[in-house]
């Protein structure tokens, strides 16, 4: 995020587009409230009607898939109505008169996108001159927005409307992709991405490699290494067995329950010649692992998360760990000592300082002064205590940019790789829900959490579909999609456009993820969980089903090493 | 006797970084329950409903799974029972198993996929070094991607 989260509350205009705070950052969600209490006008743009979208001054229920004709249109408005910043354009961008000249086509006119949109285009021109109105527009997007095959270019999309209204580089205002899991952020800050060393420096970058090689006393790789999402391909589709994947490392990580395509990631996991998993929990991909680590689990050691918001935070060991158990680090170091490379921390402090040595943006960023300031926002570039860190990033406007400024770059709408079809004619989104956390083995196992919900989930439709299908509130239903089927619970809410359904992802039994497809963004080679065709049949016998759903668990939790007491 | 002890921690779930005081029982080794800490920029003295109640797993209840406390490894190959063994076994088993395919088909045929939950950054700092500098591939990735 390029701004602090408490700066939120100082909004003028809070733009909110595919981010469900109440639901995925319910503390987040806080800010916007009490934004609003102090006048602040909000715009949430999300299919379903959310609580934010519920508390909006604008609510824009858009048809799922078409975010890049909406940020176009929005875009088009500010150019057409002349709402933009042509002072802050000048000093600090570039690019604007070739993007302005494409926006204002007459096909981005919010007249001539309501059809696909499904928007009213009165409420887009409101919505574009309120997001215009203000220099404390503040933007929050979530999986809404990257989730899609077309996800980097929106996320671009939702920057220009920001550099156009000279809505960057002072308190309160700026972009903010919030991250879903405790430590996204820090794990890209650590560089574990296939082009980045730790401190986002490129691995194609000779200097920087020799940097990292003087360090580790190796030599490196120059070329870039393989998103995960590239695995399927490599194991089930390279044809020269010598560029396949024969190894997988899974650190803390569910592969076979959290990717798309699920029977492909099975057969995929099967042909892998060595599966190594590391984690806390005996999980689904543990099923096709040839070797398991225990590790230790949050409680039990010490490290550094960093926050959405660019913040680093010491995370205490509060409990001796479970017997048996060894911390990520020491498993990985004992790995790397047996394979000839000897590797010895006696702390995380040793390694954090380490990393400090190698990472400029990170260089001041001390355990010591973590514990001063409240945590420290990188990037925090000097060891003097004076330097306690960066609240909002692009400082008057002075982008990380080669020219320092922000560039304008306008991409046409490209639609969703799978839409409905007669034999598939709903759409399906994947979606979080507030009680249970990704493939819930942490959540699923406490015991205030586990009562909130239970398998096998539930698919959200609209009351019209719930009709058409005659299927009642709470009936178990087949789902069913080019990939897989699965079995839930339909939870009929006409908060949910009719033709679009919506699951969640931490169920074995109503897994979503046996439908979702794995269509890539090009850039980003994220998967499309918010968006792929399906279909809901109706099961007649209701009784069988449950008692289906029922023996499925139990043989699931059985492999997972847990013994059912039959009730 | 008891002996609590406050512990001030950041929450393990979603990327707000809240910051929770846990009440700690050292002698029976567990959480006793958790609180809101005034120290939490972007929490102030507020938490959610699995800041308050998510550690609970710290217990093992097997509710759904079980927490893994001793290495496995498949030693009769795929197909067979995953089975018990000591630290140094395992390490030894996976390390010269690695090495072995990395001889065959050179680094790249290794794929590693960090966690961005529990671990924490000094943890993902040693994970793409051990891919770079000790496999030797930028083969390392996250679920950021997913």
């Amino acid at each position: 995020m390029s701004f602090s989260v408490p700066e939120l509350e100082d909004a003028e205009v809070i733009f909110d587009i595919g981010y469900n705070a109440p639901v995925s950052h319910p503390l987040v969600a806080r800010h916007i409230v009490r934004a609003k209490k102090k006048g602040c006008k909000i715009i949430c743009v999300d299919p379903r009607l959310t609580e934010t979208g519920r508390i909006a001054t604008i609510y824009l229920p858009i048809k799922g898939g078409t975010n890049m004709l909406f940020l176009n249109a929005m875009a088009h408005v500010m150019v057409t109505e002349d709402l933009v910043d042509h002072d802050f354009i000048e000093k600090h961008t570039t690019g604007f008169a070739d993007y302005a000249k494409e926006v204002a086509q007459d096909k981005y006119a919010p007249e001539a996108v309501a059809a696909a949109t499904h928007l009213d285009p009165d409420d887009i021109r409101r919505a574009a001159r309120l997001f215009a109105s203000s220099k404390h527009t503040m933007t929050l997007w979530g999986m809404g927005i990257t989730q899609f095959s077309q996800g980097v270019e929106c996320v671009i999309a939702c920057s220009n409307l920001s550099l156009m209204t000279g809505n960057y580089g002072h308190y309160a205002t700026g972009v903010g992709p919030v991250r879903g899991q405790n430590n996204v952020q820090g794990t890209c800050d650590m560089g574990v991405l296939p082009n980045q060393y730790p401190g986002y420096q490129d691995v194609m970058d000779d200097e920087i490699r020799h940097k990292f090689e003087k360090a580790w006393g190796v030599s490196l790789p120059s070329h870039v290494g393989l998103p995960l999402t590239y695995v399927p391909d490599k194991v089930l589709r390279e044809p020269d067995p010598k560029k396949r994947i024969h190894a997988y490392y899974i650190i803390g990580e569910d592969p076979a329950q959290s990717d798309p395509d699920l029977p492909e990631i099975r057969r995929t996991l099967s042909a892998i010649d060595l599966v190594i998993v590391q984690d806390i929990f005996f999980n689904k991909t543990c099923e096709y692992a040839d070797v398991i680590f225990p590790a230790t689990a949050w409680g039990e050691h010490n490290a550094v998360y960093t926050s959405c918001d660019r913040r680093f935070q010491r995370v205490r060991k509060l409990i001796e760990p479970q017997p048996g158990c060894k911390t990520d680090w020491e498993i990985l170091c004992l790995m790397a000592t047996a394979m000839g490379y000897p590797m010895h921390y006696d702390n995380t402090e040793q390694i954090w300082d380490e990393m400090r040595s190698l990472c400029p943006k990170f260089a001041g960023a001390s355990y010591e002064k973590m514990v001063e300031n409240h945590g420290v926002q990188w990037p925090c570039t000097e060891d003097s205590p004076d330097d306690t860190g960066t609240q909002y990033l692009h400082k008057g406007a002075h982008f990380a940019t080669a020219d320092g400024k922000g560039h304008f770059y306008y991409y046409p709408w490209t639609p969703a790789k799978e839409l409905e079809s007669p034999e598939y004619p709903l759409s399906l989104s994947t979606v979080r829900e507030v009680g249970h956390y990704s493939v819930r083995t942490m959540t699923g196992n406490c015991r205030l959490l586990a009562d909130l919900a239970d398998e096998p989930g539930y698919i959200q439709m609209n009351p019209e579909d719930c009709q058409e299908l005659g299927i009642a509130n709470g009936d178990l239903v087949r789902v069913v999609s080019k990939r897989g089927h699965t079995i839930t619970r339909c939870q009929e809410t006409d908060r949910v456009s009719k033709g679009a359904t919506y699951m969640t992802y931490q169920w074995w039994v109503g897994a979503c993820n046996e439908l979702t497809s794995a269509a890539l963004d090009p850039k980003s080679h994220t998967p499309e969980f918010k968006y792929c065709a399906c279909r809901v049949e109706k099961i007649d016998d209701q009784k069988q089903a449950e008692r289906d759903v029922k023996a499925q668990y139990t043989a699931i939790r059985s492999r997972m090493g847990i013994e059912v007491k039959e009730v | 006797m008891c002996a609590y002890k406050k512990i001030d921690t950041v929450c393990p779930y979603c990327g707000t970084g809240c910051v929770i005081t846990c009440t700690v029982d050292t002698e029976k080794n567990q959480v006793i329950e958790a609180k809101v800490s005034p120290r939490g920029v972007n929490n102030e003295g507020r938490l959610c409903l699995k800041g308050l109640y998510g550690w609970d797993y710290l217990n093992d209840p097997q509710i759904l799974t079980k927490r893994i406390r001793q290495p496995m490894i498949r030693k009769n190959g795929k197909g067979t029972p995953l089975v018990e063994v000591s630290w140094q076994e395992a390490i030894e088993y996976a390390a010269a198993r690695l090495k072995a395919i990395i001889k065959e088909y050179g680094p790249d045929a290794v794929m590693g996929a960090g966690s961005a939950r529990g671990p924490g950054n000094e943890a993902a700092y040693i994970t793409q070094k051990f891919m770079r500098a000790v496999v030797g591939t930028n083969n390392v990735d996250h679920c950021a991607r997913i």
